[in-house]
This record gives structure tokens, sequence and C-alpha cells, in this order.
């Protein structure tokens, strides 16, 4: 097994930049997931990998060895497509055993092999048929048997599991982290569902316009957002985020419209070195009390106004949308109140949740300092 | 329910009416094949819509393979060659036809290089000059290059008409197989790349197979073209194929029309065949397996 890393890696097609000087490390054995919106360039950072496209700058390792010049076949790489692409004129059985058979594996072994892989995966009683007689689903693993029966050193799956029903899909992909475990296959693994990256990964790696934004643990990556466009893309619903001014008094505090936030004081020491006047307040839809009646604030604590836009019944909660003056916030409140639309409320911030942004950068102000 | 029968019954009458359209269309067609087939086992030529010049007999299928011209004798003739013949430069044709077709229309649609789309443009210009056309320059060059050696003239004569009217339909077919490898997704491809197999086998395994009906659309219609072609054969080929012999008879004063009538027949069976055997693999649309 190997690790892959990727040196400032470019790639252009004409004028379109897919993938911008690229640092990437996937240790050995790891499980990786790369998030991103549609056109990111997410399916050609794996074509980069797998040696389908070539680099227009940079270097390709997988270990030590530099495999940039090398042609797909000697990478031993597995490739799940996104659309599958699987062979039509070839029976099941033998779309997974071609990569077997092209390296003249004998009969009896494939047939073991063929066989061991389509019980994993739940499609022994498809063998017989065409990919064009299978379910998107179904194809689907048809297309994850074929990579992983030639036990490759890197495992790439391009949004793999999107066509299975939910219930499938869990069972599917647990399966597939206990055997990318196991077989300690070093995987990378794209996704536009962050609930799947955060359960699935090790690491995740966040790419916006072929620049990657952050890459670190789930948990870090959900708490600790680098910039506005990975709060703003994990989490369902998305950081919010409020514009704010700055008070520098015998404190430090945030104003937003006619209230003030006070901050902890990691961050009142940071923006006593930044001296920003405008940061950008986010904070998450779950890390808000929202109190109906300013008796219910607790002293000390401070509050920022809103009233209801819309309130979405969600079973264990409520979602509720809230207009902070002209910007619009998603919250969820606990089902045991009742709200409608109109009603004034107190959003309590997390004082320990609540993160801030540069609003010209938009990076986090903890990573502005660190750097 | 009652809705749902209505419209059933609605779209029956449609189609019923559709086929009778197309029926009429294709009448005289039918009709003249038709009389055609049925001159060629009577006594007569049943032209005149006249059922009573019927005179039903196998006589004009013996004789034509007897290979004589009139019921009292004739000239000898070797139908049963001529069909080899014309055999041979139909399977030649479509042969010559599929294998450059193939690899051309492949580099066409997946490989990127410099006057693509240049050559593209006048491979279409070329399919645009009829053959007659270019005739002259064609015998010009079979002249230059025949060999003095009569045996040895006689098979190159073969191999030269073979190639020339390969040459008029190999444009189109370019073309046309171009469009299939087209439709077939890079990611197939790649995906044959990445289980490790070379570019040579890819093409053969992966996506010849993906191809195979516009393989057996060209394949027709070359074989067809090599089958019915009279100009080509008749300017180059020291043989004769069934459609210069009968070319020849037909103003022949002592020309036997009920066996000429079967020899049409026999020129026109594979045409028939052709399209009976193969409309399935025509209209096959390459399966499933591919969804974006
Ligand atoms: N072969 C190509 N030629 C030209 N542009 C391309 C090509 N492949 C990708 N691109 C462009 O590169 C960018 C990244 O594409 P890519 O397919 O990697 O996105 P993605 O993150 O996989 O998106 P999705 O989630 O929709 O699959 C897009 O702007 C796309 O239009
Ligand atoms: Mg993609």
């Amino acid at each position: 097994m190997v690790s892959v890393r990727l040196e400032k890696v470019t790639k252009k097609f004409g004028k379109v930049v897919a993938v911008n000087n690229v640092d990437l490390e996937i240790e050995e054995g790891e499980f990786m997931a790369l998030l991103g919106p549609s056109g990111s360039g997410k399916s050609t950072l794996l074509y980069l990998i797998a040696g389908i496209y070539k680099p227009t700058s940079g270097k390709i390792f997988f270990d030590d060895h530099d495999v940039t010049n090398l042609p797909p076949r000697e990478r031993n790489v597995g490739l799940v497509f996104q659309n599958y692409a699987l062979y039509p004129h070839m029976k099941v059985y033998d779309n997974i055993a071609f990569p077997l058979k092209i390296k003249k594996v004998p009969k009896e072994e494939i047939r073991r092999k063929v066989f061991e892989v389509a019980k994993l995966l739940r499609i022994e009683h498809l063998l017989d048929r065409y990919p064009g007689q299978l379910s998107g689903g179904q194809q689907q693993r048809v297309a994850i048997a074929r990579a992983l029966v030639k036990e490759p050193q890197v495992l790439l799956l391009d949004e793999p599991l999107s066509n299975l029903d939910a219930l499938l899909r869990v069972s599917v992909r647990s399966e597939l982290k206990r055997l990318q475990k196991n077989l300690g296959i070093t995987a990378i693994y794209v996704t536009h569902d962050q609930a799947e990256a955060m359960a699935l990964a090790d690491r995740i790696a966040i790419i916006n316009e072929g620049v990657i934004q952050q890459v670190d643990l789930p948990e870090v990556v959900y708490n600790r957002p680098k910039n506005m466009f990975v709060g703003g893309f994990i989490g369902n619903p998305p950081m919010n985020f409020v514009e704010a001014g700055v008070e520098y008094n015998e404190t430090v505090k945030l104003i937003v419209g006619e209230d003030s936030v006070w901050l902890p004081q990691e961050y009142i020491e940071i923006l006593r070195k930044l001296k920003l006047q405008k940061v950008v307040l986010g904070f998450r839809p779950e890390d808000v009390l929202v109190l109906k009646d300013e008796s219910q604030v607790e002293p000390g604590s401070s509050v920022i106004r809103g009233e209801i836009f819309t309130v979405e019944p969600m079973g264990r909660e409520v979602l509720l949308t809230i207009m902070i003056g002209e910007t619009m916030v998603k919250v969820y409140a606990p089902p045991t109140q009742y709200y409608s639309m109109g009603d004034k409320v107190f959003l309590q911030i997390n004082p320990a949740k609540l993160r801030l942004f540069d609003p010209d950068t938009t990076i986090a102000l903890e990573y502005l300092v660190k750097t | 329910m009652m809705q749902l029968w209505d419209v059933e019954v609605k779209s029956r009458k449609i189609e019923i009416v559709l086929i009778l359209a197309v029926l009429l269309a294709s009448l005289p067609l039918i009709l003249n094949y038709g009389l055609l087939i049925l001159s060629s086992f009577s006594t007569e030529m049943v032209t005149n819509l006249d059922p009573t010049s019927f005179r039903p007999t196998i006589d004009n299928w013996i004789l034509l393979f007897e290979g004589r011209l009139s019921v009292t004798g004739g000239v000898r003739e070797d139908v049963v060659r001529y069909t080899i013949n014309t055999a041979i430069v139909a399977l030649g044709v479509a042969g010559v036809v599929v294998l450059v077709s193939v690899m051309a229309g492949y580099a066409m649609s997946r490989m990127n290089f410099k006057g693509r789309s240049l050559i593209m443009q006048l491979i279409l210009l070329l399919h645009a000059f009829p053959g007659v056309a270019l005739i002259i320059a064609v015998y010009l060059i079979f002249r230059a290059t025949l060999p003095s050696d009569i045996e040895l003239a006689r098979i190159y004569s073969f191999a030269y008409v073979i190639v020339a009217r390969a040459a008029l339909e190999i444009p189109m077919s370019i073309w046309l197989i171009k469009g299939f490898f087209d439709r077939v997704p890079w990611e197939v491809e790649w995906a044959a790349i990445i289980d490790g197999a070379s570019r040579l086998r890819v093409w053969r395994e992966v996506m010849l197979p993906m191809v195979k009906p516009g393989i057996a659309a060209i394949a027709i219609f070359a074989f067809l073209a090599g089958w019915e072609d009279l100009i080509y054969v008749r300017t180059f080929l020291f043989d004769r194929t069934l459609a210069t012999y009968i070319e020849s008879n037909i103003n022949v004063e002592f020309a036997y029309m009920p066996l000429l009538a079967a020899a049409g027949t026999l020129y026109l069976l594979p045409t028939i065949l052709f399209f009976i055997l193969t409309q399935r693999l025509l209209l096959e649309t390459s399966t499933g397996g591919i969804k974006g």
C-alpha cells in the first residue's frame, strides 16, 4: 500500500483551470473524502491521480516514486467512475473479471475472486446479466466490484453511492469502509454529501474552483472551518454569516445592528492583534438559543434581535429562518415552543462556538494569526 | 379504464392508416420485384398484371445455372462463376471498407491531431464526387500499373476494382463509424486503460464491440455497393459479374426474358436477404450501462 502525494499540481483545459496548484498528501491506508461543489475539479483530481490526465505542471508521487509520467496501467489504481463506465457488451461477470483477464490471472482464480467480491457487494445474482439490465444502484455496485477485484494500491471513488437508496447506501458505505481498512487500501472518495464524508473519512479535503480550501479531520473541518467557503459548504443548513462591527474599549465586542456580542478571550486577543474594524460573525444553526422574551435573557450574556421569517417543523426540531436586519440566518429550535411568522426573537449565540472571519480574505481569524 | 381503451383504439387506427400509407407508397416497388420474381418461375413474363400469363416452371433457374441464355441452346455462360466473382468483389469491398473506416473513424473520433477537422471536411468533399467523374483518372492509374502477365493482370483487376470501389465508399463510412465511436463515453475507454489494457486491446475488446451495429451497417452498405456495381466492374474487371452479365444480355435479341428475370432475382437476393437478416442489428442501439 502506498501514500499519495500531490505537489503543486495544476491542470488546465485551455483557459479553464480545473485544478489549481494543489498540494495534498493522502497517507498510507487513509480514507480521504474529497468534498466540493459541482465543477470544482474533483473528478479531474482523481483522473490526475489515476494517470488519465497529465498535470499541466506539478508532480504526483506514490510513496517516493514519481508517477507523474507513468501510464495508468503501471499505477495499479482502481477507479469507480461517476457514470459507472461499465462495458455494456460484457456480462457483469466479465465486467468484473476484465482487469484480471488483462493481468492473465488463471481462470480458476478469476472465478474465485469475482464471486468473492460479488458476494461482498451483494450482486452474485446479477453476474449473468448485462449492465443495461441493471438498475443504477446495481450498476454502481458492479463498478465498485470491478475496481476492487484487482486489489489496487489506491482506490479512487467518484461519487460511488449517489444512486443507492438511503438504506442500501448506509450499509454499502460502512461495508466499503470496513473493506478499505481490512485491505489497507489508500482511498480517495469524492462526494457531494457532507454527511457521508463526515461518516466515512479519516480526513476531509474541501475543494472549490480547483483550489484546496482545507484538509483536516472531520470535526475540525466542521467546528473550525478555515474560511467562509468551508463553513458555508459544510453543514445542513450550513454556517450562518452576519456582518459585524468591532468596538475596542476596555474589552472588545461586536456590534450587530443595535446589539452587542461579547467575545471569548481567544478572539479578544486575536482582534487586538489584527485591529479589524469589521468582521463576519459565523455560527452554526444548532449553536443558538432562540428566546422569545427579553426576560429570558440571562444577565451578562449577549443577544442579537431578529424577526422570524419562516417556520419549518422537522420533527425533532424546528428550523427557523430569521431576519437580522437585512441578513437571513437559519437556526434550529426545540419544538416545545410555539413560533410564528413575524415574531420578534432574541438569538443567544453559544460564545464557545462562534467563529469570526476577515471580510476581505474570508479567512477565519484564528488561521490569520497562525500564518 | 374506458378512456385508456379509447386511446388505444385511436392509436391503433392511426397505426393501421400509417401501415396502409407505407404499403401504398411502396406498392410500385413491391409490384415490380414481385413480378420479377414471379416471372422467373414462369415460361412467360408476367408483366401486364395478367395472371393468365403465369405458367409455373423452374426451368429458368435450371437453365440459368446451366449457363444457357435461351431454351433452345444459346451461348454457354458460367453463371456460377459470375456469382462467385460478384461475391469476391462484394466481400472484398466490404472488407477493405470496414478495415479502413474502423481505424480511420476511431482516429478521427478519439485522437487529437493537427488538421483533424480539415481532414474530416475533405473526406466529406470526397464523398460528394460521383464515382463516374473520377473514373478516367482511376483508369489511367489502372493502365499504368497493370501487370503484363495476363493471369497476374486478371488477379490484379480483381484487387484493383475492389480497392477502387471501396475508396468510393470509405468517406461516408468513416463519417458514419466516427459517429458511433463518438457516442462511446470516454470513461468506458479510460476504465479499460486503468484496468491495464493496452490501447490496441481497448480498441479491439472494448471499442469495437460497442460500435458493432455501426460496423455491420458499413459492411452491409459496402457489400451491396460492391455487389451492385456496374461501371467500375465493367471498366476494370477482366471477368464478369452478375451485373455485367445481365447488362450485356438485356439488349441481346435472342435473350429469353424469364431467364433474365431469374438472373435478376439472383442478383437482388443478397440485398433482400441482408436487409431482412440484419434489420435488428441495424436498429439495435448499443445497450445501456452508460448513464451520465
Ligand atoms: N475534458 C475537459 N475539457 C475541458 N474542460 C473540462 C474537462 N473536464 C473538466 N473540465 C472543466 O474543469 C472543471 C472541473 O471539472 P470536474 O469534472 O473535475 O468537476 P467535478 O468537481 O467533478 O464536478 P461534478 O461534481 O459536477 O462531477 C469544470 O469547470 C469543467 O467544465
Ligand atoms: Mg465529477
